[in-house]
């Protein structure tokens, strides 16, 4: 039997448990703002549009491909913020839209030649090819984010809960709304090639959505959004690593079962 | 209140100790002993197997595949935390070179102490006519230069690469030289089993010079025959069997086909009067009924040699406890190992061998019916081929 902590030995178990105790705090915090705005439609498109970013890099001739990703993600989130400030139309309909076009985009182009199986790691990611530089990156965003919650998480819950209110209390509400989708945009391309497409949102909602069936107050619903996401990435990592499958698809188990008890708990003792 | 924090510490301990317990389960079920020196790690099945005859049944050597043998070609494949385990206890790692491992060129670079046989290098050079060296690269030092050249090989030609056709064990000849390479890799790593590696090197390549022999028998009746090819894997083949190949689409991975790709190939089979086609089972499958709908081709499903065969498909009964070995990859090797010294328990040692002659027959019968004009020949042929399914 191998050691309990036989794990961290390789360097690539390191870089990936950094990773991960960068990346679920944030996800936990971010989360809570997402499930509160109703935006988890939002994130969806959000990491879909990544392919497109890589595509656009390509046709570009961008070496680093991050690069372009991350940019073309602010200006699609920043049109799609654009858009669902306005309540014209169906706010589902256009994302949903612009989502389905952008994902269709990038195939399109990505695929020419036949060439799409290399761009495939992206659909499921893979956390333990992440490099130093790479974690490096998320630690910079790391830090963005939590000044960046300390000087607006109020006002954006203001803003959550009602916002012509928040508008009349002096509470620069589109500038936060602007900012929070550029942010949550950065942390979903600098996240996606470790957690992969199809389950990046469920990361990003699941721990959020667990802690809401609990928690009476705002501490608390944080206070257990980053707990459960720090708890199912770690023991998710743990785990794929012992029974050899992918690690993000364990970390995404592990949330959801978490999910469902609080949310069978809640209903039965907190209503 | 109170309750609710009690609840969550529960919750989480609870979901720990099972994740964990059943993990730990797992892992005793899993768990193997290696006390071995040597740890020889390959790319993937091919490479298993052409290792597996060098070093297989060595005393103190581990031969391991890297992917599980059911990934065939190795874009499909994503390293699992077990995977790069593996990679980082290696000692000596086989690839095929030629730009299909790109995925793992990265990883390599992470350990730099790992030797790395590039088995294809000498038939992948000469196409280049590049500054590569010329001797098998093998060089505990070098490995992290040769990862790094790989690396670049990917990075800038990652088209490239796979138009350079890296299917080389599909080849009677560039598996010789691959053998020859995984051999000498060997050799200057691990000089102490030099004389075993040798030894068990020439009786495989004189096993594979049978066969030879046998393949050239049957070009007196493909010679010059033209063939339309549904996997490039297969232009190697053609080549070894001197056949025409008049056209070669694609079929393999995410690829989607596009509609003028399709009308181009009827056009080329109907000018061309192809009758032949040769194709993957599992790629080439809805292809090749769409196109035996609408033209007069056959299509022949042939093996490309990169999965542990599935018992349905396995022609010899003895085969059969062989291959259920084979699901885990250390299986075979340590079969091989557990009968002291003969690798070739019929499983996974072989399979080249079995299945090139399986490829062999199914181009006899296809090229047989084709000369001798027998409409029902040619229907039990196709049902029979397809049966193998």
């Amino acid at each position: 039997m191998r050691d309990i902590f036989s794990w961290l030995q390789f360097d690539f178990m390191k870089l990936a448990f950094a990773a991960i105790l960068i990346i679920t705090p944030l996800f936990g915090l971010l989360g809570t703002m997402i499930v509160s705005r109703k935006m988890a439609f939002f994130s969806d498109a959000l990491g879909h549009s990544a392919l497109t970013g890589i595509a656009v890099g390509v046709v570009f001739g961008v070496q680093d491909t991050n690069l372009s990703m991350v940019l073309f993600a602010v200006v699609f989130a920043l049109l799609l913020n654009k858009i669902s400030s306005r309540n014209t139309a169906n706010t589902d309909t256009v994302i949903s839209v612009f989502s389905s076009f952008s994902i269709a985009v990038g195939l399109a182009i990505l695929s020419k030649g036949g060439n799409f199986s290399q761009y495939s790691s992206l659909l499921v990611g893979d956390v333990l090819s992440i490099t130093r530089k790479e974690i490096l990156y998320l630690l910079v965003i790391f830090l963005v984010t939590l000044v960046f919650w300390c000087l607006c998480s109020n006002g954006l819950q203001a803003l959550s809960l009602h916002r012509s209110l928040a508008k009349s209390k002096g509470i620069p509400v589109t500038l936060l709304e602007y900012l929070f989708a550029v942010l949550v945009a950065l942390i979903v391309m600098l996240s996606i090639k470790w957690v992969g497409i199809l389950i990046i949102n469920a990361l990003l909602i699941l721990p959020a959505a667990a802690s809401r069936n609990l928690s009476a107050n705002l501490r608390e619903y944080h206070f257990f959004a980053v707990l459960f996401s720090m708890f199912s990435g770690v023991l998710g990592l743990i785990i794929s690593y012992y029974t050899n499958v992918a690690t993000g698809p364990t970390i995404v188990i592990i949330a959801s079962i978490l999910y469902f008890a609080t949310y069978f708990y809640g209903r039965k003792y907190l209503q | 209140m109170k309750n609710k924090y009690v609840f969550v510490t529960l919750l989480l301990t609870v979901t720990a100790l099972l994740g964990l317990g059943f993990t730990w389960g797992y892992g005793r079920l899993e768990a193997e002993e290696r006390k071995e020196e040597l740890l020889v790690v390959t790319s993937f099945y091919p490479m298993y197997v052409a290792a597996l005859n060098v070093a297989g049944g060595c005393e103190g050597v581990t031969v391991e595949n890297l992917s599980e043998p059911q990934t065939g070609c190795l874009h499909d494949f994503q390293l699992t935390p077990e995977d790069m385990r593996l990679l980082s206890e290696a000692d000596v790692f086989v690839i095929n070179g030629g730009g299909m491992e790109s995925f793992l060129t990265e990883a390599a670079r992470e350990y730099p102490g790992l030797a790395i046989i590039d088995a294809g290098a000498a038939v992948f050079s000469g196409d280049h006519a590049a500054e590569e060296e010329t001797a098998p690269a093998v060089a505990e030092d070098a490995a992290s230069a040769v990862a790094e050249d790989a690396a670049h090989a990917a990075e800038e030609e990652s088209g490239h690469a796979h138009s350079e056709n890296a299917h080389a064990w599909m080849s009677i000849g560039h598996y010789r030289e691959q053998i020859a390479a995984i051999r000498d890799g060997l050799m200057e790593t691990d000089p102490a089993h030099a004389a075993y590696y040798e030894a068990q090197a020439e009786a495989y390549l004189s096993k594979i010079n049978d066969f030879a022999a046998e393949a050239e028998s049957l070009k007196a009746m493909t010679q010059g025959q033209p063939v339309l090819l549904f996997h490039e894997a297969f232009a190697y083949l053609a080549e070894d069997y001197g056949l025409i190949v008049e056209g070669i689409l694609n079929l393999d991975e995410e690829r989607q086909v596009s509609a003028g790709e399709v009308a181009d190939l009827m056009e080329l089979i109907e000018r061309e009067k192809i009758q032949i086609i040769l194709a993957e089972a599992l790629y080439g499958r809805d292809m090749g009924d769409t196109i035996e709908a609408e033209t007069d081709c056959k299509v022949y499903y042939l093996d490309t040699l990169t999965r542990a065969e599935s018992d349905t498909s396995a022609p010899a009964g003895g085969a059969k406890k062989g291959e259920a070995e084979d699901g885990a990859p250390a299986g075979g090797a340590k079969k091989g190992e557990a009968e002291d010294g003969a690798p070739a328990d019929g499983g996974a040692a072989d399979s080249w061998l079995r299945g090139m002659e399986r490829n062999l027959e199914i181009l006899r019968e296809a090229f047989g019916a084709k000369s001798a004009q027998g409409p029902e020949d040619i229907e039990v042929a196709v049902t029979g081929v397809e049966r193998r399914d």
